[in-house]
Parts: C-alpha cells; sequence; structure tokens
C-alpha cells in the first residue's frame, strides 16, 4: 500500500530545527510543577528518576525513528494503515488523534488554572479559552512553516528564563541530595513514570517526519533536543530538591513557579507573574504541534480543509475546558494522559519497530520467493 | 490570508476600454482643416492647444504647456523660417531634434501630443511628425527631508523619474543595470520602471513583481506609496512588506543586495523589495559608521521599539492588577505621584497617548515655523500643566513621552507608525487583562509576522528562517570581513558581495 506523504521541498523544513520543534514540544505546562509528583515516589533521589525518563525517551525516539526510516517519507498515520490494513490501522489513527486532542486540551486547560490560580483569581474560564484557542488558530491556518517558526521563538525567546534558576540556587543546599540511592529499584522507576506527562511530546516526530529535508541527520537533532530537555528538567528538580525542604516540596503544586517567586530585581519584583504570562509563549508551540498532529491524521480519515477543521476542533475542546472545571478533574484528565501516553509513546512504539521489521523480513522473503518462482 | 483586492485581476475592464479607443482609429486626413478639428474633438479643445501656421501648408500643433518652449523656437521654429517644405521626410531631416518620428495613425499621434509632442502637419499628406520635446517639470535635488543623516551623501530624489534613474545610473555604473518600464492607470498613464542588477536579483522575483505590477488594473496612480501597497504580498497587514525610500544610496546598496526597485514617476519615493522586518530598523547610516558603533546604534533602536511598544502596557498592566511585581521602593513614588489622579491607569495612559499623538500629528500638518511652537505648546504647557491638574502622573508622562521618543527613532517612517499605533490596543489588553493580555497581543504579533512574506521570501529573515551568517548584518553590524554575504532574503544569483580577504588586510 503507497500511502507515502508527498510533498514539494518548499513545504520541507530545514532539519535543524527539528531540535527546536522536539524540544519546544516536551516543554510545556508539566516543568511548573512536575517535583511534586516525582518525589512523591523517589523522594530525594527524583532526580535519578527525571534522568532515567530521560533515558527512556532517548531510547523510544530511537526506535521510532528507526520505524519511520524503514518506511522513507511516511507518517504514524500511514504506517499504520500500512501494517493493520484500513480498518484497524484507522481505528489505530483514530486513538492516536484522540490522544493528540487530549493532550492539546490538557495543555490548554493546566495552563487557563495557572493563569486563575496566580494572577487572575476572577478571570472567566471561557475568556482564557477563547482567547488561547484564537491564536492557535491563527497559528495553525498559517501552515506547518508558522508552527515551526513558534516553536522555534518560543525556545530561543524563553532562554533567558533558565538563568534565573541561579537566584533560587544560592539558597539551595546540597546536603539535601545525600545519600544518593536511598530510595529502591521500584521507586525510582515509578517516579520516572511520573515523569510521563511532562517529558511527552517528542511524539510529533512520529508525524512530522516526512516534512523533514535532510532525514539522515533526524536522529542527531531529535536526540539533542531530547538531551537539553533532560538536561532542564534535570537542574530544575536538583534545584529544587536542594530548595524546598521535603514536607514542603510534597505540598506544593506548581514548584517550579514558586521557585520564581522570590526573585526580585531593581525594576520588578514577583518574577513569577512575569514568568506565568511568558509561559504562554511556551505552551503555544504544544498547543499549535498537537493541534497539527491531529490534523495529519484527521485528513487520513476524513476529506475536510484545515479551516473547517480547526475551528470545528477548537469548538469542541472550547466546550470541555467549560465542562472540566475543578483542580480534582484536571488531575484526573492529566493522569489519564499521563497513563495514555506512556502506552502510545513509550510501549506502543517499540512494539510496532518489531512489527515493522517482522513484516519488512515477511515482505522480503515473499519478494524472494516471487523472484525465484 | 489571501483576501482578493477589487482593484487587482479584472482583465474585462481593460479590454472594453481598448474597444474604445478602437473606434477611434483612422487615418490622418491630408487636408488641413479637417486634420486640425480632428485633433481639437480627440483632445475636447483644450484652452492651451496652439495651432500655429508655419506656411500655407504647414501647421504645428502642440499643447502650449507640456512643451518646453525655448527648444521650440531654437530648434524647430528657427530651422523651419527659410526652408522649402516638401515632404515630412524633409521636415524630419531638417529639424535637430533627437527625438522624431513620423507616425500616420491618428491614436498614436492623439497620445503623442498629451505626451508633449509638437505635431507637424504638412497638407496633402496623411503623415504627421511627432517632435517630443516634452517639458519637464522638476524641483531640484535637495536634502532627503526625511531620512536624514549625518554621514553619507545628502542627495534624495525628486518626483522626475527620469532625474531618479539618472541618479540611480551614476551610483551603479555598470551595464548590467536593467531598467524596465510600464505604463500604469487608465487615465494616468502614469511611467513606472522596475530596477535590478542582472546577476544579482532573482530571477523568480523578478518574474513575481512584474507579474504583480503588470497584473493591476488601476485608474490612476499618484504616488508609489500607493503602489506599494497594491504589489505586496498582505496589504491587510499593517506592517509594510516593501520599503520607501528617498534616499538613493539605500535604493542602490539594496539593488547591490540583489533587491529590486521600483520608481514612479512623479514620486520622490522609491519602492525596495524583498525587504525583511528587521532591515526597517537598518539605517543607510551604519554602514558608514564603524561596526561598533552601527551596532550600539542598531541596538538602541531595537530596544526602543520593544520600549515604545511595550513601556506604556506594562505600566498599565503593573498599576491595574499587578502591583506585586512593583518594588517596594519604587511604589513610594509611583503612589505619590498617582495619588491625586483620579482615573483608572488605562484611561490616563490613553489620554496621555491621544495627546501625544494630537502632538505629533499637529507637528506634521502645520508649516515649520509653527510647528516649533506647537512643541512648546504640547511639551511644556500641556505636559506641566496636565500633571499639576492632576489628570495624570508625573511618571506615566514621561514613560509616555520615552516610548514616543523611541518610535521616531525607526528610520523607515512608515514602519514607525505602525510601531507607535500597535501600542494602543496592547495598552486597551493590559488595561483589561494586564500582563495576559499583553503577552496575548506579543503572541499575536509574533504569529502575524512569521506569517508574513516579502515578495514570497520570509518576513523575519534572518532569524526565521535562522541564518546565522545573514544575523551579522542584522540587530547588530559586525565587521566587514563577517558581512560579505549577501541577504539571504533576496535569494541573490551571487551570494558574495566582495572578496574577505582584501577587506582584511594582514597587518604588514
Amino acid at each position: 500500500m503507497d500511502n507515502s506523504v508527498q510533498l514539494k521541498p518548499n513545504d520541507m523544513f530545514n532539519t535543524y530545527l527539528l531540535f527546536f520543534v522536539i524540544h519546544s514540544a516536551q516543554i510545556g505546562v508539566g516543568v511548573q510543577g512536575f517535583q511534586r509528583i516525582v518525589y512523591q515516589d523517589a523522594k530525594h533521589d527524583a532526580w535519578i528518576s527525571v534522568i532515567l525518563a530521560g533515558v527512556a525517551t532517548h531510547i523510544v525516539a530511537f526506535c521510532m525513528i528507526k520505524t519511520l526510516e524503514v518506511y522513507g517519507s511516511n507518517d504514524l498515520y500511514g504506517i499504520q494503515q500500512d501494517i493493520y490494513g484500513k480498518w484497524i490501522g484507522n481505528f489505530l489513527n483514530a486513538i492516536y488523534i484522540f490522544y493528540c486532542s487530549i493532550a492539546f486540551f490538557s495543555v490548554l486547560r493546566n495552563y487557563i488554572e495557572v493563569i486563575q490560580a496566580w494572577l487572575f483569581p476572577g478571570i472567566s474560564t471561557w475568556f482564557l479559552s477563547a482567547t488561547l484557542l484564537l491564536i492557535t488558530i491563527y497559528a495553525f491556518t498559517g501552515g506547518l512553516r508558522v508552527i515551526v517558526g513558534i516553536s522555534f521563538f518560543s525556545v530561543v525567546l524563553a532562554l533567558w528564563i533558565f538563568p534565573m534558576l541561579i537566584f533560587p540556587m544560592k539558597f539551595a543546599t546540597l546536603d539535601s541530595l545525600y545519600p544518593i540511592l536511598e530510595a529502591n529499584v521500584r521507586s525510582l522507576l515509578k517516579g520516572a513514570y511520573s515523569m510521563t506527562f511532562t517529558i511527552l511530546g517528542f511524539e510529533i516526530i512520529n508525524v512530522i517526519y516526512p516534512f523533514i529535508k535532510d532525514k539522515k541527520k533526524t536522529s542527531k537533532y531529535t536526540h539533542l533536543a531530547l538531551l537539553a530537555t533532560t538536561f532542564i528538567y534535570l537542574s530544575v528538580m536538583m534545584v529544587s530538591i536542594g530548595y524546598y525542604s521535603e514536607g514542603k516540596l510534597l505540598r506544593t503544586v506548581w514548584a517550579t513557579l514558586t521557585l520564581f517567586s522570590f526573585i526580585s530585581f531593581p525594576f520588578m519584583e514577583r518574577f513569577e507573574f512575569v514568568a506565568v504570562c511568558f509561559w504562554m509563549l511556551i505552551i503555544l508551540p504544544n498547543l499549535c504541534l498537537y493541534l497539527w498532529a491531529a490534523y495529519r491524521g484527521v485528513i487520513r480519515l476524513v476529506n475536510i480543509s484545515g479551516t473547517k477543521f480547526v475551528w470545528i476542533f477548537s469548538f469542541i475542546i472550547f466546550l470541555a475546558t467549560l465542562i472540566v472545571g475543578s483542580r480534582t478533574q484536571i488531575n484526573m484528565v492529566n493522569n489519564q494522559v499521563a497513563k495514555v501516553g506512556f502506552y502510545i509513546v513509550f510501549v506502543y512504539p517499540i512494539l510496532l519497530y518489531m512489527l515493522t521489521i517482522l513484516k519488512k523480513k515477511f515482505t522480503a522473503k515473499k519478494e524472494q520467493t516471487n523472484e525465484n518462482t | 490570508m489571501k483576501i482578493q483586492l477589487p482593484f487587482t485581476k479584472s482583465k474585462k475592464r481593460t479590454t472594453v476600454v481598448k474597444e474604445t479607443i478602437k473606434k477611434d482609429i483612422g487615418m490622418i486626413t491630408p487636408l488641413k482643416n479637417e486634420f486640425i478639428q480632428s485633433i481639437k474633438d480627440a483632445t475636447h479643445n483644450p484652452a492651451d492647444l496652439m495651432i500655429k501656421n508655419i506656411s500655407p501648408n504647414l501647421t504645428l500643433v502642440y499643447i502650449d504647456n507640456l512643451v518646453n518652449d525655448v527648444t521650440l523656437n531654437n530648434h524647430i521654429l528657427a530651422s523651419l523660417q527659410d526652408k522649402p517644405i516638401d515632404t515630412p521626410e524633409t521636415i524630419k531631416a531638417s529639424l535637430s531634434i533627437p527625438e522624431i518620428n513620423i507616425s500616420a495613425r491618428f491614436e498614436v499621434v492623439v497620445t503623442a501630443i498629451v505626451n508633449g509632442s509638437v505635431l507637424l502637419h504638412v497638407e496633402g499628406f496623411s503623415e504627421v511628425i511627432l517632435a517630443s520635446i516634452p517639458k519637464q517639470e522638476s524641483r531640484s535635488l535637495t536634502t532627503p527631508e526625511n531620512e536624514s543623516q549625518v554621514i553619507g551623501a545628502q542627495i534624495g530624489f525628486n518626483e522626475n523619474l527620469s532625474t531618479n534613474v539618472s541618479l540611480v545610473r551614476r551610483y551603479i555604473i555598470s551595464p548590467d543595470l536593467c531598467n524596465e518600464n510600464f505604463v500604469l492607470g487608465n487615465r494616468t498613464n502614469t511611467s513606472v520602471a522596475i530596477l535590478y542588477i542582472n546577476g544579482i536579483a532573482n530571477e523568480q522575483m523578478i518574474n513575481t513583481l512584474r507579474q504583480r505590477i503588470t497584473d493591476l488594473d488601476i485608474d490612476a496612480l499618484i504616488d508609489s506609496a500607493v503602489l506599494a501597497e497594491m504589489i505586496d504580498d498582505n496589504s491587510i497587514s499593517p506592517f509594510p512588506q516593501m520599503l520607501l525610500t528617498e534616499r538613493p544610496d539605500r535604493f542602490c546598496d539594496g539593488l547591490l543586495n540583489g533587491k529590486l526597485g521600483v520608481l514612479v514617476d512623479g514620486s520622490s519615493m522609491a519602492i525596495i523589495c524583498p525587504q525583511s522586518f528587521i532591515e526597517f530598523f537598518q539605517s543607510q547610516e551604519d554602514k558608514n559608521l564603524r561596526w561598533q558603533i552601527a551596532t550600539f546604534a542598531r541596538l538602541l533602536r531595537f530596544s526602543a521599539i520593544l520600549l515604545s511598544v511595550f513601556l506604556t502596557p506594562i505600566y498599565v498592566g503593573a498599576l491595574t492588577f499587578h502591583y506585586e511585581v512593583i518594588p517596594l521602593a519604587f511604589l513610594v513614588p509611583l503612589s505619590e505621584s498617582r495619588a491625586l489622579v483620579p482615573f483608572p491607569p488605562v484611561f490616563e495612559a490613553l489620554l496621555l497617548e491621544f495627546i501625544i499623538e494630537l502632538l505629533r500629528e499637529a507637528g506634521a500638518r502645520l508649516p515649520t515655523k509653527i510647528g516649533q511652537t506647537i512643541g512648546i505648546v504640547g511639551g511644556i504647557v500641556i505636559g506641566t500643566a496636565a500633571v499639576q491638574a492632576g489628570i495624570t502622573s508625573n511618571i506615566l508622562l514621561i514613560f509616555v513621552a520615552l516610548s514616543a521618543l523611541a518610535s521616531f527613532t525607526t528610520p523607515s517612517y512608515m514602519m514607525g507608525n505602525v510601531i507607535r499605533y500597535i501600542r494602543f490596543p496592547i495598552i486597551i489588553l493590559a488595561g483589561f487583562w494586564g500582563y495576559y493580555g499583553i503577552m496575548l497581543a506579543f503572541c499575536f504579533i509574533l504569529i502575524h509576522l512569521l506569517r508574513q512574506t516579502s515578495l514570497g521570501a520570509p518576513y523575519l529573515s534572518p532569524f526565521y528562517p535562522p541564518r546565522l551568517k545573514g544575523m551579522a548584518d542584522s540587530i547588530i553590524r559586525l565587521p566587514l570581513p563577517l558581512t560579505t554575504k549577501r541577504p539571504d532574503i533576496t535569494r541573490p544569483t551571487d551570494q558574495e558581495k566582495y572578496n574577505k580577504e582584501p577587506v582584511n588586510p594582514k597587518n604588514s
């Protein structure tokens, strides 16, 4: 079945931009408060869990790229159609689209909650949701060129936030990290599992792969991006462990933002107010990329124009943000995204890779026998 | 988002116009009186139509205000005085005028007379001699008023196309300088010239520009700014995508970088395209200064834009919602200055910005002498009085004045306007939703800029798509050996501007 994505060179983007795409897709709402969740399981060895999770992303990304390389210029949707046939393939595609949609939703809903909790307790959800969706729609209708551009600027313009960690570092103590490896392997792995929601996003490679110009360098930039993300998470985690006392960290929902809250400059205090607003630029690539990934899947199932799709999609998401209101509900969504994401992003690609290899061998053998007879 | 504009590509109308002209096609009568009558009819008998009989069978017809009197007297009338008149050919040979033609087609004759030709009709011949001696009305070349600079050429374009082209030709003495002419406007018949350097400019871009200009079907074309808006990639956007400049040196520098230039007759502003967003904030003077100074000037200008767009909104956002952000030491003077002000910050800021814009507009419209008075009235009287009356806080007054000042550092007037006006929606957003509103506007502008193209090339080049070589000459300017490449936005055929080595001689 030939369902590969045919593209003109103009639609493609340079491979090194993939670094920004993957990096910006990973960093989003999760980093604002992932410390508590990981700390619950792995205690002060949480940073080892972060490294473990980072290593896992490298392994999975390796499998993903290998799978994609087999097919040349095709995305996950096409590969699934090819391996499982039309019906089961499309069913799995629908699941993947659904996953992209709820991931989109959870990013949006979490950001709205952060805004409401830190900045404007009184501002209505529908307003925040509508404005963010409109911006996303405006970016999406500009095409992949604009989306990749936003990823690029999101990374570059947010670079200055990272050095802000120096301020809390002055008050952090290395002693909190000792003794190393107190937690057992089980809780370390559990902690790594808790990283899922935060570290998700690099699965965009599954969909964006055909749009890369020089596909040979894909793995180089993907792994660089994953490394950068892991490095950032690791530093945030280590500073947090050093800065907070144990009980404090377990009670802090958005530990990163709280870290920022005492940073002050001669012209500005309470840095987190700026950071929370600025986070819009950081989540924008998440929203755009998930939306775009969902769209790439949807056009395989139904014949729909981009504009029509984005309005319908946004309307559904808009309604959903109104329905899911309370913190417990949002937490539930996050947990579900993490659970689904764990299976779709971390377990399934390895399985798919094996299937692809099997199928490749099988077809090669078949062709050989065909040639022989 | 492409919206079809009403003035583009309506090919139906062109054909209709051509048909009406075709009706008038006819041969020229050999009879003198009939010929005069037909010219009168075709030009609707204007008051300045002159008909002179040199001898019984030779008639001169011209429009008085269109022809050069001196040439007419010295080269036409003088040479015709004592010569025998036989055929149009002999007359043509006897006149010492460079542009002279013979035509038997009536429409050509009518076009010629409105272009400044003298018609010589010999009775008995159905051919007319067209001696083109148009009067070139143009002011003398002066310093560029809108884009002044300290170091650099002090000459600007004027309103005459041929003067402007000659200025460019004087800068670029090369047979590769191409000049294509078009006539635009069904009623004004304005000459438009596309200039580019063959071997540098991208062929595809030339075709695109040519296509855009020839596709236009417009009634009249008065100024190049109108043309620039019509051939822009996105006319709906407030951001101009083509540069308007009145500096020949900047124009030529653009051409040498592989850009295309458009000159319009009757307009002192030349169009340069493709132009990236960041190039609007570069001045030609940056090229003439040492790189450290130029880099500083560019960084200054760039921070001025950010300041100009975001300073007042940040003030409004902080005072309306985010008091926590203001440092304690700053809170005291701020609350003191605002203690008497009865308005919410957003209203206060909008009021002051409005006053500043009023002053600017009044200063721009008034003659220079009164303009200075306006500055004094605005700066001292309104500023001080407003603070003393307690309408505004003096800290905001500083911010607003600072952002107005900052917006004037933009070398391109068109872009400077945009920088000033996009502040207003951001102030309103900041007044309602604080920093969230500002960030919303920031993201919106970023996406908007990402979506724009200039002649099909990315508007945010060289930042996106990122080109490190290009960034060496963007918001900074590195030493000449590091900026040997032409900008990527022009997709030049020849990428190297000059060889590194001679520019950077080794210590000898």
